[in-house]
């Protein structure tokens, strides 16, 4: 949470942050939430962190406290997708969905940890999330597998252009 | 025998074709009948790219399904990930305004999304379309004595209006499953835990892992049955990290489910793979040669 310092001042609510994070898709859900923390109980996140708590997370984007989620070392990738809140929502808020609609706010400005960019790229560059070795190809021949075949990238990067005359999507 | 389409996905064919060998072995024998996809990429994962642009996730996620509807068949996957990502692609697509703009960008390849294809994970398809009963007929050796601790994962059950597997509080699909091999299933404390793998901080996995491994750990199980792999390279290898870490003698050895169906339709446990894991279920070869001797 905010510094002592920080509150004392007011809050500003981001409106910018909220446009924004409404146009990706589901990123509007937390406007139903009414903070009554039934996603907190089973979060294992929460369980196991100091730091990351799905009602906060929920309320800061009520709040359009932007800064505080898209930025460097944000709270939310600490989200181990497990879908529990998201099951207890009496609201259907999706806190699961607000948080990756966040992360997507995050990638449009180049800010997501290592080890997930380099899954990234692997998929933009082959297809797969997991490369596909020659020693692959040998085991899955042992088992009588056939080998894996390219996927046709060519149609995947059309998929990725932009939509028309709907400018920085 | 009923026709199906296949979508493998990545981690399976590309880290554990085993999984893969074991899944081609066992279906036929249910009675279902396997039919490849050509053309198909990474679903796209659920966690990683879909945290990049969910929209272009879906629109390859549904090009995918459009594959599988060209040929006219549901589809069914073998990984909690990929059932995920399509399931909730067939789920959001039924917006008329989302299907509009994920096919204006399918025609730029000359595909278009229709959603006739249902998405089916192969423990439900294997339950719904077969059957326990079947199962059972199927199996040559009953693992008689063979206890299996059960893992769920997350993605199997949940977002359970969209996955439409099981009471995502009381499931028990697997239990159900491992019982028509003649073993005996048991739910561990901590079933209900995530293996953390999507987690992006090393504190939240490493703890709740060992939680996990405890509870597993605690029922002294021969075998921790497994139908994720994500959640399976967790327990495997994960296992190993965390025993070191914490000095806990956490030991108990995980098999993916189709392997184990494989193994009690008679398939020999040489020929399933179990070689490349960290902890190989040695109680199923030294169980072969005993029940060899008889």
């Amino acid at each position: 949470m905010a510094g002592k310092s920080d509150r004392d001042r007011p809050v500003r609510v981001d409106f910018a942050f909220r446009r924004e994070l409404a146009e990706k898709i589901e990123g509007n859900l937390a406007s139903f939430c009414y903070q009554c923390g039934a996603c907190v109980g089973d979060c294992p996140a929460m369980t196991y962190s100091d730091t990351f708590n799905p009602r906060e997370i929920m309320l800061k984007v009520l709040y359009g406290l932007g800064d505080e989620l898209v930025s460097e070392g944000s709270v939310i990738w600490q989200c181990t997708n497990c879908y529990n809140c998201s099951e207890r929502c009496p609201q259907q808020v999706k806190p699961v969905e607000v948080i990756i609609s966040l992360k997507n706010m995050l990638a449009d400005r180049g800010m997501y940890p290592d080890a997930v960019k380099r899954i990234i790229t692997t998929f933009e560059e082959t297809g797969r999330t997991v490369p596909y070795t020659s020693a692959l190809e040998r085991q899955r021949e042992a088992f009588g597998l056939p080998p894996l075949e390219p996927v046709p990238m060519d149609e995947i990067r059309k998929l990725f252009e932009p939509d028309e005359g709907e400018e920085g999507e | 025998m009923k026709k199906f389409a296949f979508f493998p996905g990545c981690l399976i064919p590309a880290r554990h074709p085993a999984m893969e060998f074991a899944i081609r072995k066992t279906l036929p024998k249910l009675g279902i009948e396997i039919v490849d996809l050509h053309g198909t990429s990474c679903c796209p994962d659920p966690i990683y790219f879909k945290s990049k642009d969910k929209l272009n996730w879906l629109s390859v996620a549904a090009r995918n399904l459009c594959i599988a509807e060209a040929q006219g068949l549901d589809v069914f996957t073998n990984c909690s990930g990929c059932t995920a990502t399509l399931s909730e692609t067939y789920h959001l697509l039924e917006n008329p305004v989302l299907r509009d703009r994920v096919n204006r960008r399918l025609a730029r390849i000359g595909m278009e999304y229709r959603g006739t294809s249902r998405v089916r994970h192969i423990a439900t398809l294997v339950r719904d379309e077969a059957g326990y009963e079947k199962i059972r007929e199927t199996v040559t050796r009953p693992l008689e004595g063979l206890k299996v601790a059960i893992h769920y994962g997350c993605h199997l059950l949940k977002p359970s209006n969209i996955m439409q597997v099981d009471n995502p509080d009381n499931p028990e699909v697997l239990e159900r499953m491992v019982e028509a091999l003649g073993a005996t299933p048991v739910r561990h404390r901590n079933w209900y835990l995530c293996c953390g793998k999507a987690c992006q901080t090393e504190e939240i996995p490493v703890n709740m892992m060992r939680d996990l491994l405890g509870t597993v750990s605690d029922e002294h199980a021969d075998i921790l049955g497994m139908i994720c792999p994500t959640c399976f390279g967790q327990f495997d290898f994960g296992q190993m990290k965390i025993s070191k870490l914490f000095d806990e003698d956490f030991s108990t050895p995980p098999v993916y489910y189709f392997q184990l169906l494989a193994f009690a339709q008679g398939v020999p446990y040489e020929k399933l793979g179990f070689d490349r894991q960290r902890y190989r279920p040695e109680c199923l070869r030294r169980w072969q040669e005993e029940t060899a001797e008889v």
